[in-house]
């Protein structure tokens, strides 16, 4: 008998190979840093011109209107990421920051296009502040995104409407608000707004003069106001006398 | 470069992507770079998540599985080791049938693709096919009747 050998499988060259495997690794790291844009540098946040003025009566204005520096959030009910800032980082700047009267914190709709039911959202959210309970409602349909998102239904109303009866709004006074849409000019202000301002996604950040578009835990975001407070003029650019409201 | 090499390369580029995607779920990165499909709608769908974890997070464990045991198996003593080879099989294999159930469910389920989740689906089938080459690379010696 004859053992017949299998010939022996090539080996290739171990130099060349390490070699593509390390720029493919170090590649593919710079994709992802480049994606997460820096996360606590400051250098990846963009330079605006801040004599443009922020908005005045538009949005809505969580804290003292005269606060020494007024944060703007673009943010889109629908947008995963802005649920995350809500509901785990927003918290924390709520009671340390606004809170302490260190800063104001402004939210302003701006809808992304792929986002089938945002704008609902943004009604409901609306139709809620004119009961002036747009935070209430704010944090209940952020937390319970996955239930009315584009995702899960095509018909969201239902869950909105769960929501306003939960953050204990006259509801049917709610829902004529929001089956008339009533507040769809001030969404589409908010809308037409942030496009001028060229945000390109959510949630983008206005702190002092600086403009950051992406997601910030809580120290990254500190340190933006910390930047701001130091830079601070004694006449806020703000409209001082802003109250909450679409 | 050898069929384990390749293997290897196959498992770093979905090593990457498994990454990608879970900084986005877990909110480093704000957007998707998604071109084709609808990568939102899937990651945030209820699918997404398999055993309390992020779908794309076992994609992390699954690709650096497969790239320590790719590796393992172009290492001396190992580059001939048949064992090695059985393994890459069944790995890339677990790796085909598990890529076929998000993809159906993409599908039929969720009806919308993650064109990121696609590009990990081509990437572990080639690995499987090269795997399954490699294996038979490193069939046992025959026996055969001398004449």
């Amino acid at each position: 008998m004859v053992k017949k050998q299998a010939p022996p499988p090539k080996r290739g060259n171990p130099k060349a190979f390490y070699l593509v495997l390390a720029a493919v690794a170090v590649i593919g790291a710079y994709f992802l840093y480049m994606q997460m844009r820096g996360g606590s540098s400051a250098a990846s946040a963009t330079t605006i011109d801040p004599n443009v003025p922020l908005p005045k009566a538009e949005g809505y204005l969580l804290g003292n209107a005269d606060a020494p520096v007024q944060v703007v959030e673009y943010a889109d009910f629908e947008c995963p990421v802005c649920a995350y800032f809500a509901t785990i980082t927003e918290p924390d700047i709520r009671k340390r920051l606004v809170e302490t009267g260190q800063i104001s914190l402004r939210y302003m709709h701006y809808h992304i296009p792929t986002h089938p039911n945002t704008w609902q959202a943004s009604m409901a959210a609306a139709c809620a502040n004119e009961q002036g309970k747009f935070w209430e409602m704010h944090d209940a349909i952020y937390n319970a995104q996955d239930r009315w998102a584009g995702t899960a239904t095509r018909k969201p109303k239902g869950v909105l409407k769960d929501l306003a009866g939960q953050v204990a709004l006259n509801v049917s006074q709610w829902e004529t608000c929001f089956d008339t849409q009533k507040y769809q000019p001030q969404l589409l202000a908010s809308q037409q707004d942030a496009e001028k301002r060229q945000v390109r996604g959510t949630p983008t950040f206005i702190i002092g003069s600086k403009m950051i578009d992406h997601n910030m835990s809580y120290d990254q975001f500190k340190a933006y106001v910390d930047t701001a407070m130091a830079s601070a003029k004694p006449a806020a650019p703000n409209d001082s006398a802003a109250k909450k409201g679409t | 470069m050898s069929k384990r090499q390749l293997v290897a390369l196959l498992a770093l580029l979905g090593l990457l992507i498994a990454i990608y995607l879970t900084l986005y779920k877990t909110g480093a990165i704000a957007e998707l770079n998604c071109t084709v499909g609808s990568c939102e709608t899937v990651q945030t769908s209820r699918w997404a998540t398999f055993l309390g974890l992020p779908v794309a997070a076992w994609g992390i464990v699954f690709y650096v599985a497969l790239l320590a045991l790719a590796l393992s198996g172009v290492q001396g003593s190992l580059a001939e080791s048949r064992a090695v080879s059985v393994a890459l099989v069944a790995v890339t294999g677990w790796g085909v049938v598990f890529s076929a159930w998000l993809t159906y469910l993409e599908l039929f389920v969720i009806h919308a693709i993650c064109q990121w989740c696609v590009v990990s689906a081509i990437l572990v089938t080639i690995a499987f096919v090269v795997a399954w080459l490699d294996l038979r690379d490193h069939r046992p010696a025959e026996t055969a009747l001398s004449a």
